[in-house]
């Protein structure tokens, strides 16, 4: 449809309607990429160290993490579930991985260890939402709510330190002038999981369950199973990104999942809001994580404090939620007005 | 008619809950005794009034088939609102009355939002209850209030007793009180039940079903306001993270009451928020450390959808057929 | 491959003590249309769920091309070469047609991790257009479809399975236009030609004269007849007499014995899109007014319209003398409207409540007090009343509704309905899934109602409205067709719903 108006715009210019059509389009489809590079913009003029390219590692290092932590919590929000554990999963990772290297074990089975408690979560939300067919709410609440005691237990109520960061904390360091390394390896996963998701029948289901699971099912597809993995999988990205943040800190902090909450949520409810509108996507997460850590850097810059910043994200969530619901309403209107 | 002589619905559960109580009290003033002290019932009677405050209000939202996960941020924005006042020597009751209005007023954006606009209940109360935890920073930049706290009487609602219990328990008793009355006995709470039960029977019926889903929110927003100034009332400060400690408690308090008693009511909610807030003071009693409460809570809350969940049994039902294929299961018919 | 494509001998299902089928011999050629008859409750879709293996028969066989099959999973009947497409096909409407088409068999077999070949879709769902040629686009997504591409590419996915022999079509007309049903019977038509044999369930007579080449007729759960349409012309059998059988005048009480009282309601030129128009009528206090009409004819909307939950789009509407502008159904209720709605469990009762819940809700006023307190005494004595009135089996007033049955359920609504105490009561499709037993009381009940306000009873049975009502007409596709006075008889009103013909019969 886009293609034909394009045509007819190029052709007969009189024809306004396709060419303004084309444009609303354009503007629905990537007004968050438009937006981040406007932040981009008015922060490198009234700031220009924000371009810095110390800076910019470390908003890709910080994006990197995030985008590690939530790839899998967008799949399920996708698929029309939701996963509130999955701060807590990853601080739980963190903690086990402090926890075991504390106790004098080497960072190949603290991180395993970290990993496999993140897949044990998942599959318990996985089984109790997918199999058992409970509310993903109340499920994942609960399966946060332990999975963060047993963090802190784990450190006794405070933080554990870690005295060697290791060799992941190493390559979290490793940079090419402003692009750190671990911004390439996720840029790798996110453009195999676009793939995956646009090529693979993987991400087809994942569309199609979140519309109607009866039709998936009915097509010989187990709806069950897709659910059961992604909860698996949101499990274990949370999980990683948790080993890989106690790498970075060089400690294991077991309320860090508080500050991905929001933050996570916002990210891929935003990043829902762009190419395909009104669901979550890989590259709309992206974009959404890249636009959050713009704004952080760029507001700390100005002095603004975090809660000011809470404050925007909150709005920026609410004012998201309304525009995915407004966009997926109304291609039905146009159906039956038609 | 016949049906006078037989026990109420869900008199059973009602035994079994209260010989689980016996159960748990049992077990914890066996391996504590102080846990059966007065000085201890009283703080379980007043850690259960804040639970129990925080609940009942999500109880309204969870009957309306809502969920509102904004009531914690809000009862921070509420606690600093009128610790701001308290500091700047306003009277209590305008103070309090002020903190009310604010979690009305967040209450409201909820309900129009969720109501009126259609939006998703989870995503939207997570994003109002962000704002609204970043809106508590304002009065002081995040630092703690505590000025004038002493003087302003906010204190006295925590020491003041009644036959050595504290006030704030019967105010507690009084509230699901009126709210069981206003539930049960007066047509605003056959309306709230009807919405929540078949949204469209009840639009049928001329309930104003949109109205009833709006006010649930409102009086959620009201009711974690009053849990939270009994947090204030007993800390003597006004933090940001005031009422953060809110959420997990009322989300197990009402879900486990409707799994223990076989559905979300007010007394279901009571019954659930009597035994987590003493199954928390028991276990920081015996020296439990605090960061395993909200772990606690969690477990108990999972078990108790898990094991109550009509599903779950269907499931274990037909598992139990299937390894014993006696009877054929039967087909339904549509 | 000389046999007939499907033959079925002595099918038999119960359920309970209801014999849903008994003895059904059953022969499809292939390459033939052929109609399922009956009304609700015959037998015919307990048939179909059998042959596509939602069922497991109790006694008899099937064949497929000669070849025994036993279809115990829809998955089995599919192989068998049955495919069949639901009355609400399960879609998903942000895909293509294409993709739609294809769902769960982008690959040689469902998986995850299988590369989707969009021009290969394309290449395939082409392939099968040039087999099936129908006018489509599939390149749009199903939220832009019209309903009957949406019902082609239902179609075109049950046939992408391979060797597909038959296909059962439920219904697929009910929500069609004379013209999008003109374009389903070409590919009707097309898939005929193909070889393939369509087992097609429909309420619309003249359908059956257009596209079957036979057709049959189920009656109480077994199989009447099996005819073509010519011959039944022949025979002068009518397919409404057919579908029917006796009439049941027993169930039906007298009609009303003294002359109507004041006009309740009147309505003129009333309408709502494209759903009906031009609809006028009055009814008064004693009498019952029945309006006959289809699925898709109308009266749903209309009983919506009347009842304030749709708004009319033309006309005007006058209660009691004034006119009457109720934009929800609690201003309705106010003015002395009460509807009993079609699908009562998902629009009339509170399933868990209990019966005095559901009985007062409708009139918190009456039910309640000072300060809203509702006056507990009265309600459950007024229920007990009511409930009594309805022959509410068995009476007990505090066990949740859903452990009623259909019949009770109705008569609690009933009740309700008594206790909203309402000018007019308007009762859609009102006997849907109730037992002839309780059906005789419910009928009475109405007329009880009629003998202190005025009564609509709207209904797709063409049996219950001429039975109870005392004046009547039907709604064909949205255009009333009545007489004067609103007096037919049985055949008129027949034709009038199933034809749109107001001739005689």
């Amino acid at each position: 449809m886009t293609e034909v108006m394009t045509d007819t715009a190029a052709r007969a210019p009189t024809e306004r309607q396709g060419h303004s059509g084309m444009l609303s389009s354009f503007v629905g489809r990537y007004w968050l990429a438009v937006t981040l590079f406007l932040m981009i913009a008015v922060f490198a003029w009234l700031r220009p160290q924000i371009l810095d390219p110390a800076n910019i590692v470390t908003i890709l290092r910080t994006s990197a993490l995030m985008a590690i932590m939530v790839l899998g919590l967008t799949w399920l929000i996708a698929a029309g579930k939701i996963d509130v554990s999955f701060m807590h999963v990853a601080a739980l990772g963190n903690m086990t991985a402090a926890w075991l290297l504390a106790g004098g074990s080497g960072w190949t089975i603290a991180a395993l260890a970290g990993i496999a408690v993140g897949a044990v979560a998942g599959l318990v939300n996985g089984f109790l939402v997918a199999v058992l067919r409970l509310p993903p709410l109340i499920v994942t609440i609960a399966t946060g709510g332990i999975c963060a005691s047993a963090a802190a237990a784990l450190g006794k109520g405070t933080s554990v330190r870690i005295a060697d960061p290791g060799i992941l904390g190493e390559l979290l360091y490793v940079s090419w002038g402003p692009i750190p390394l671990i911004a390439i390896v996720v840029a790798v996963v996110y453009a195999l999981s676009w793939y995956a998701q646009e090529k693979l029948t993987f991400g087809h289901y994942i569309f199609a369950t979140a519309q109607s699971e009866a039709a998936v099912n009915e097509a010989g597809i187990s709806s069950r199973r897709l659910l059961l993995f992604l909860f698996v999988f949101s499990g274990l990205c949370s999980a990683i990104a948790g080993v890989l943040l106690a790498a970075n800190l060089s400690s294991g902090q077991p309320m860090i999942g508080n500050s991905y909450f929001i933050d996570g949520l916002t990210a891929v409810l935003l990043g829902g809001m762009m190419i395909r509108v009104g669901k979550p996507n890989v590259i709309g997460t992206t974009t959404a994580i890249l636009l959050l850590s713009v704004l952080v850097s760029g507001s700390a810059m100005l002095g603004w404090a975090d809660y000011q910043r809470q404050i925007i994200k909150g709005l920026l969530l609410l004012l998201g939620v309304a525009v995915a619901m407004r966009a997926s309403r109304s291609p039905s209107a146009h159906a039956t007005g038609a | 008619m016949p049906d006078r002589l037989t026990l109420p619905a869900g008199f059973g559960r009602f035994v079994a809950f209260l010989i689980l109580v016996a159960v748990v009290a049992g077990a914890f003033a066996l391996i504590e005794p102080r846990f059966l002290s007065s000085q201890n019932l009283s703080a379980v009677t007043r850690h259960m009034a804040t639970n129990g405050l925080a609940a009942l209000g999500l109880t309204l939202v969870v009957i309306v088939r809502k969920f509102d996960l904004s009531f914690a941020g809000t009862a921070c924005f509420a606690a600093m609102t009128i610790g701001f006042l308290i500091a700047n020597g306003y009277d209590l009751w305008v103070c309090i009355l002020v903190g009310l209005a604010a979690g009305a007023a967040i209450g409201a954006i909820n309900g129009i939002a969720i109501s009126v606009f259609g939006l998703p209940d989870i995503v939207t109360t997570i994003a109002t209850g962000s704002i609204a935890g970043g809106l508590a920073f304002l009065y002081s930049k995040g630092r703690t209030i505590f000025q004038n706290f002493m003087q302003s009487g906010i204190i006295d609602l925590n020491d003041a007793r009644i036959l050595g219990y504290s006030v704030s328990f019967f105010f507690l008793i009084a509230i699901y009180a009126v709210a069981w009355f206003l539930m049960h006995r007066t047509r605003y709470g056959a309306s709230f039940q009807a919405t929540g039960e078949n949204p469209v029977s009840a639009y049928f019926s001329g309930v104003p079903t949109k109205l009833y889903t709006f006010l649930a929110f409102v009086i959620c927003g009201m009711t974690s306001v009053l849990a939270v100034v009994l947090i204030l009332a007993e800390s003597g400060t006004a933090d940001t993270n005031e009422g953060a400690n809110l959420l997990m408690p009322a989300y197990a308090g009402v879900f486990l009451g409707a799994a223990l008693l076989g559905g979300t009511s007010v007394l279901a909610t009571l019954a659930g928020t009597f035994l987590i807030t003493m199954l928390l003071d028991g276990f920081s009693l015996i020296g439990v450390p605090y960061y395993y409460s909200d772990g606690v809570v969690s477990a108990i809350l999972l078990a108790g959808v898990v094991l109550f969940d009509q599903r779950v049994r269907m499931l274990f039902h037909d598992l139990s057929t299937f390894l014993l294929p006696a009877s054929e299961p039967r087909e339904k018919r549509p | 491959m000389t046999g007939p494509a499907l033959r079925a001998t002595a099918v038999s299902k119960r359920f309970g003590a209801v014999n849903a089928l008994k003895d059904v011999d059953f022969v499809l050629e292939p390459g033939e249309v052929h109609a399922l008859l009956g009304v609700n409750g015959a037998g015919k879709s307990t048939f179909i769920k059998i042959i596509s293996g939602v069922y497991t028969r109790d006694a008899g066989t099937l064949e497929v091309d000669g070849k025994a099959v036993d279809c115990r999973t829809p998955h089995d009947a599919m192989m068998a070469g049955i495919a069949t497409v639901q009355q609400h096909p399960e879609l998903v409407s942000d895909f293509t047609g294409y993709e739609n088409i294809f769902l769960g068999r982008e690959a040689d077999r469902p998986r995850f991790l299988a590369r989707i070949d969009r021009t290969a879709l394309k290449r395939r769902g082409d392939a099968l257009l040039a087999r099936f040629p129908v006018d489509i686009d599939l390149s749009r997504k199903l939220s832009e479809m019209p309903a009957v591409e949406r019902e082609i590419v239902a179609i075109l996915q049950a046939l992408a399975g391979d060797h597909i022999r038959v296909l059962i079509l439920d219904e697929p007309t009910s929500t069609l236009t004379e013209v999008e049903k003109a374009v389903l019977f070409r590919l009707m038509r097309t898939l005929k030609a193909s070889g393939i044999s369509i087992l097609y369930i429909t309420h619309r007579l003249e359908e059956v004269i257009e596209i079957a080449d036979r057709f049959s007729v189920f009656r109480g759960g077994r199989k009447v007849a099996t005819m073509t349409p010519a011959a039944a012309a022949e025979q002068g059998l009518s397919l409404a007499e057919l579908m029917l059988g006796e009439t049941l005048s027993s169930v039906f009480p007298e009609k009303a014995a003294f002359p109507p009282g004041e006009t309740v309601l009147s309505v003129e030129r009333l309408g709502h899109g494209r759903a009906f128009s031009q609809v006028g009528f009055e009814v008064k206090r004693g009498e019952i007014l029945g309006i006959f009409g289809l699925v898709g004819s109308g009266i749903d909307e209309l009983s919506k319209v009347l009842f304030g939950a749709l708004p009319p789009t033309e006309g005007t509407l006058s209660l009691k003398g004034r006119p009457l502008r109720a934009r929800t159904p609690r201003e309705a209720l106010k003015a002395g409207i009460f509807l009993v709605p079609g699908d009562r469990r998902l629009e009339g009762l509170a399933l868990t409540q209990s019966s005095v819940f559901n009985i007062t809700i409708g009139n918190l006023g009456r039910a309640s007090g000072f300060a809203g307190i509702l006056r507990r005494a009265l309600n459950r004595r007024k229920s007990e009343e009511f409930a009594a009135r309805v022959a509410l089996s068995p009476p007990n007033l505090s066990m949740p509704v859903s452990g009623f049955s259909g019949g009770n359920q109705q008569k609690i609504v009933v009740a309700k309905g008594l206790f909203a105490d309402a000018d007019l009561y308007i009762f859609v499709e009102p006997t849907v899934g109730v037992d002839i037993g309780a059906r005789a009381k419910l009928y009475g009940l109405m007329r009880d109602l009629s003998r202190t306000a005025a009564v609509i009873v709207m209904s797709s049975d063409c049996d219950e409205v001429h039975g109870l009502a005392d004046r009547s007409f039907a709604l064909y596709k949205g255009r009333p067709i009545m007489r004067a006075g609103e007096i037919m008889t049985r055949n008129q009103l027949l034709l009038a719903g199933i034809l749109g013909e107001a001739r005689d019969a």
